[in-house]
């Protein structure tokens, strides 16, 4: 083989993004055209069905293979939280929304947590603000580990899911280090949280972390020259940025349609204006590009914890404001201040003041609102959560219209849902 | 403790409501701001109109409703239900709040014409407070079984339900 000529410049490296009227295109073309004249057969998938990820029922019209009508049927899980809510203090509505995603229940915790500090103006101590970062990334991880293997398994690959659960054992063990609890955290407090880092914690993240990477390249070598997986996700589903806006498709969808949108980045909180990190985006808004930016935001989310346990300031993990923060347990039984703070905080409530706020943080599925109405009593007058998947599942319409019978159920599994979360 | 600093709005937001203020004058019956958010009040014939326009504007672009919620104020007698929706601009990342204010039976116009994803909002409104969305596509039950009474998210509807679930306090002595 020759070596290559010195004059010859090689060429420049570039990608090639689609531009929104190429997506819009390529949507068209990948989709097949709906006719009127046909008889449907109408199938009802779910609720109980092996790809709906949960109790999702879709009353799906058929003409032959292609989709042509869908009606999705959610609320098989609705526990009325929002109602719940009301009756309870601000304390203790957190481990409620703990059950609203129970894959990423930390993010859940810390997005009510941030919604009722803003409402109370509170500033949260230096160093909880750095373990929210952590838990909230050790989440991140764990819950794209679980999606990417029942995402695989959508695709007919049963054994991927066991590799997957592999690697996210190592994050349940490290919440469990953290907190003593495995799916429902319950971590974050309003005004810091629960309990500080536990000795040998951050060598023992730092050990998971030296070998997460090479196990997640490890799959995309498995994944990414499938070629099963290639024909299956490539220009499949395609949802440009547009669609998302109007349908409020949010996270990883949004960003793979090629919008640089990141709650972390846009309206920071916790720890991440302090922290460099770099937001995934993917250009191809299909189901492979989905796939593609949960990949990259794992290899981020390790660099985050990683950078967290390297400048972890020290001081504490609560904020000191007696009207609403609940005091640790191990002050309580020691001063006397802080029992009667516990006192108030367990039989009155928290303090806040009368008015509204909305926030919404970047969870591991999309932008997760909590929109608190207060009347100045330690319960809210009102809670809704604008939840991700409430409007994922509903944005099945547009999505599944006019594809294969063989592709929703990627498609599905392409935007992650859960319906704990959806149902509310 | 002064905590003024934390509701002043951004620059950006400030441009917002001078725009919106200039544009609607009178029909904007309230303006509030609180922990850097904007809230205008708007009447319900207003309501579309409103919303139409922070869409299609292309200074204010706010191409997204994040959520549309109802809340219910049994202390206000002649409107005691409020809806509200929380508008998100993707390019310019602002958040604005809309709200309007019915009385017991009054009916709102969809907004479903202006975002799809409003849909589901809706349905749930409808079903959680009994406030009717006008041509909006399938006003059903959503989260709640077809034969749901009542709208559970009315402060007058109790916790414990209506039926079913309840503790029975009757079987003293029989157990």
């Amino acid at each position: 083989m020759s070596a290559p000529s010195q004059d010859q410049a090689p060429p420049a490296f570039t990608v090639l993004r689609p531009t929104l009227e190429e997506l819009r295109d390529r949507k068209a073309r990948t989709r097949q055209p709906v006719r009127d004249d046909r008889e449907v057969l109408t199938v009802s998938m779910g609720p109980h069905h092996p790809s709906m990820h949960g109790v999702f029922r879709a009353v799906v019209d058929f003409d032959g293979e292609v989709v042509v009508a869908v009606r999705p049927e959610v609320g098989n899980l609705h526990r009325g939280v929002e109602k719940l809510a009301e009756s309870l203090t601000y304390h203790q509505i957190i481990p409620l929304t703990d059950r609203l995603h129970y894959v990423a229940s930390f993010a859940q915790n810390h997005g009510f947590c941030e919604a009722v500090e803003k409402l109370i103006g509170l500033e949260v101590p230096a160093r909880a603000r750095f373990i929210r970062t952590i838990a909230h990334e050790m989440t991140r991880i764990s819950n794209h580990l679980l999606w990417l293997g029942i995402h695989i398994m959508d695709f007919g690959a049963i054994t991927f899911q066991q590799i997957c659960f592999r690697e996210r054992e190592y994050m349940m063990d490290m919440f469990e280090m953290l907190c003593g609890a495995r799916l429902t955290h319950s971590f974050c407090r309003i005004g810091g949280v629960a309990k500080d880092l536990p000795d040998g914690f951050a060598e023992r993240m730092r050990g998971a972390l030296d070998f997460l990477p090479t196990r997640i390249s490890e799959y995309e070598r498995l994944i990414d020259q499938n070629r099963i997986f290639l024909k299956r996700a490539k220009d499949i589903g395609i949802f440009t940025s547009e669609d998302c806006a109007a349908w409020r498709v949010t996270g990883p969808a949004l960003r793979a349609a090629g919008v640089e949108r990141d709650l972390r980045r846009n309206e920071p909180y916790a720890a991440y204006p302090e922290i460099e990190f770099e937001v995934a985006v993917e250009y191809e808004a299909d189901v492979y590009a989905r796939y593609r930016v949960r990949m990259r935001e794992m290899q981020e989310s390790i660099k985050i914890i990683r950078q967290c346990l390297d400048n972890m300031p020290d001081g504490p993990i609560l904020a000191k404001d007696a009207a609403h923060v609940m005091p640790r347990k191990k002050d309580v039984m020691r001063s006397a201040a802080a029992m009667v703070q516990d006192f108030m905080q367990v039989f009155v409530g928290p303090q806040v003041p009368a008015g509204e706020v909305y926030r919404s943080v970047e969870t591991p599925h999309g932008e997760l609102g909590f929109h608190v109405v207060s009347d100045g009593s330690p319960k809210p007058q009102r809670l809704h959560i604008a939840t991700p998947c409430f409007f994922h599942c509903q944005a099945t319409t547009p999505m599944w219209e006019g594809e294969m019978l063989a592709d929703v159920v990627g498609i599905f599994g392409s935007v992650d849902v859960c319906l704990g979360s959806c149902d509310r | 403790m002064a905590q003024s600093h934390l509701d002043e709005l951004s620059p950006a937001l400030k441009a917002v409501q001078k725009e919106l203020t200039s544009k609607f004058g009178k029909k904007l019956l309230d303006t509030s701001v609180f922990r850097g958010e904007l809230t205008f009040v708007v009447a319900p014939e207003d309501w579309v109109s409103v919303l139409t326009y922070c869409k299609e504007s292309e200074s204010l672009a706010f191409d997204r409703l994040d959520c549309l919620l109802g809340n219910h104020y049994p202390g206000r007698t002649d409107q005691p239900f409020e809806v509200a929706a929380n508008l998100t601009s993707i390019p310019n990342t602002t958040r604005l709040r809309i709200k309007t204010q019915l009385a017991e039976g009054q009916s709102l116009a969809t907004a479903t014409g202006i975002w799809p994803s409003a849909n589901f909002d809706e349905r749930e409104t409808w079903e959680m407070f009994g406030v009717v969305f006008e041509g909006h596509p399938n006003l059903e039950r959503l989260l709640l079984i077809p034969e749901f009474k009542g709208f559970p998210l009315r402060k007058d509807f109790p916790l414990e339900g209506l039926v079913g679930g309840r503790i029975r306090t009757d079987l003293k002595g029989k157990l």
